[in-house]
């Protein structure tokens, strides 16, 4: 059986993913019983990767195996799924900025889950985690230059030809521009890179004026 | 694929365990509470201000007995008390010791000159020896308050930084002092952060009826005490919208976001556009019975 889950309830669909920790709750996800393991309910009103897979995201680019480095990992909410949905096999390096959230996402989440790395620290630096080649990127971190530092991220961590998984939040990047134009540009900053984009993927209704841009690292 | 142990699966583990270490520290380290110590800080700032400001002031009241003259031509009391504390006496003087201090030739010449022809009286070593001392203590504090102004404005940026961004270091520092740390002003509503500071003014305008204050500690800031007297009270909303924000911000998450900074500069702009003439006075307001119960106020207060 697949570490995720799709149900349709109520004519929307809602996803499911295997319990790395069973027993064990995040926040206050629910856990059901599916073909004998654990699952944890994951809410696309509050988790962007939930929403960009509802949206159509493929199961496959999250596989089970995966090495993961995960920036922005606030309080592990959406690390913990992601944890879940690699397996024991995989490997998520989470990093995060701020200590107030790090302290839920690390007593909560890495502390609970062994193939969970934390790092606190910036992500303008990834000299501080720079521990493994991963095979993707997830990039949430909010900030006006955040491609940039996706792209060194991804310079410096991610193998050739690797996934770039970047949400753009088009506030924090622009507060006056059309989010349009600023998913496109920020499109447009991969591809100078070199990257390959394979699909912008708007968050609506999940989320208001935010993307999760699907791209592949240079060769 | 399972969790089995291999050598590669052992160092991963060991790396992990080794990262959370690491992280719990960095976590505590955090947790020491800077926010505590920066409303230490900028309470020291502003005691070192007004300390400041008695020893410099009694330092050049004394020395002025000696040489009355000098103070009018050294405008800046620290520089003043400066060369009290490392030059003495007037007999002491000469175009050496007063120079690197930043004046010009002509006006070392005419300090020279003032000294030569000083009103002042003599003075006693004892008596000199005093006003040294609280001429050097004067260069201290001002030292010191040098150090606390920096400490302040990097602590800022550290632990608050969108407070920082949006109120100013100092400000900033002062609306938490006033809260009694980030943890308070992050839970304060924009409308009591708004007249921080004001306390006073509040309780009189609630016990007589007075109006109540537009604002407090954010009247120090640059685009409130700037602005006509008319927009004061809107930017000071304005504002104190935005600090709230910041606020909360800097605390449940702790990053930087420029959004809350170009959001105030554009509503600023819009207030500034909107509110461009003084209004028009509103006489009805006036025609109800005030607070305290007093008859409302008298046609002759009104304005057309
Ligand atoms: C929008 S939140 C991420 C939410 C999370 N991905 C989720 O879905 O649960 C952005 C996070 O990025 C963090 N952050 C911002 N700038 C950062 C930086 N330069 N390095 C590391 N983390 C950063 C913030 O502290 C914040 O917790």
């Amino acid at each position: 059986m697949s570490r995720l889950l799709r149900e349709e309830r109520l004519g929307r669909t809602a996803l499911l993913t295997q319990n790395l920790a069973p027993g064990k709750r995040v926040y206050n996800e629910d856990l059901v019983r599916r073909g004998g393991a654990e699952y944890r309910t994951w809410d696309p009103f509050r988790s962007k990767l939930a929403a960009a897979i509802i949206k159509g995201l493929p199961d496959t680019v999250v596989a089970e195996g995966t090495k993961v480095l995960y920036l922005g990992a606030s309080t592990g909410t959406t690390v913990s799924h992601v944890s879940d949905l690699v397996g024991p096999g995989g490997m998520v390096i989470g990093v995060e900025f701020s200590p107030r959230v790090a302290r839920e996402f690390v007593e909560r989440v890495a502390r609970e889950r062994k193939n969970v790395i934390p790092y606190v620290a910036d992500a303008r630096d990834p000299s501080k985690y720079s521990v493994a080649r991963v095979d993707l990127v997830y990039c949430d971190i909010a900030q006006p230059d955040q491609t940039e530092i996706a792209i060194a991220n991804c310079t410096a961590m991610l193998k050739p030809g690797g996934t770039l998984l970047l949400v753009v939040k088009a506030r924090s990047i622009d507060v006056l521009k059309d989010p349009e134009k600023v998913f496109k540009d920020e499109k447009g900053k991969l591809e100078g890179r070199g990257f390959e984009v394979l699909k912008v993927f708007e968050l609506s209704p999940f989320e208001k004026d935010h993307a999760l841009i699907h791209a592949l690292a240079p060769r | 694929m399972s969790g089995a142990e291999t050598p590669e699966t052992q160092d991963i583990e060991a790396l992990r365990q080794r990262s959370i270490a690491a992280a719990e520290d960095a976590i505590r380290l955090a947790s020491s509470r800077p926010d505590l110590h920066l409303v230490q800080a900028i309470q020291a700032l502003d005691d070192t201000d007004k300390f400041l400001n008695i020893t410099a002031t009694r330092a050049s009241e004394w020395y002025g007995l000696h040489f009355p003259e000098l103070s009018q031509m050294v405008q800046d009391n620290v520089a003043l008390c400066k060369i009290i504390f490392e030059i003495g006496g007037r007999g002491s003087y000469s175009p050496e010791a007063l120079s690197g201090r930043g004046f010009t030739e002509k006006k070392v010449a005419a300090m020279m000159e003032a000294r030569d022809r000083s009103k002042g009286g003599e003075i006693s070593e004892g008596d000199l020896a005093k006003v040294k001392s609280l001429g050097a203590l004067a260069v201290q504090l001002s030292a010191l308050r040098g150090v606390l102004n920096d400490y302040v404005e990097s602590q800022m940026k550290k632990t608050a930084p969108n407070v920082a961004e949006v109120a100013g270091a100092t400000i900033g520092a002062r609306l938490m002092a006033k809260a009694g740390g980030l943890d308070r002003l992050a839970i304060l509503p924009a409308s009591t952060i708004q007249i921080l500071g004001a306390e006073k003014a509040l309780f009189r305008s609630l016990r007589t009826g007075a109006r109540p204050p537009k604002h407090g500690i954010l009247f120090q800031h640059q685009a409130v005490h700037t602005a006509p007297k008319w927009q004061r009270g809107k930017i000071a909303r304005t504002l104190a919208n935005k600090i709230a924000i910041a606020a909360r911000v800097d605390y449940y998450r702790g990053s930087e976001d420029a959004t809350i900074k170009a959001g105030l500069d554009r509503r600023l702009e819009g207030i500034r556009e909107r509110y461009k003439e003084p209004p028009q006075r509103k006489p009805e307001r006036r025609d109800r019975p005030r607070r305290d119960g007093r008859p409302p106020r008298r046609e002759k207060f009104r304005r057309r």
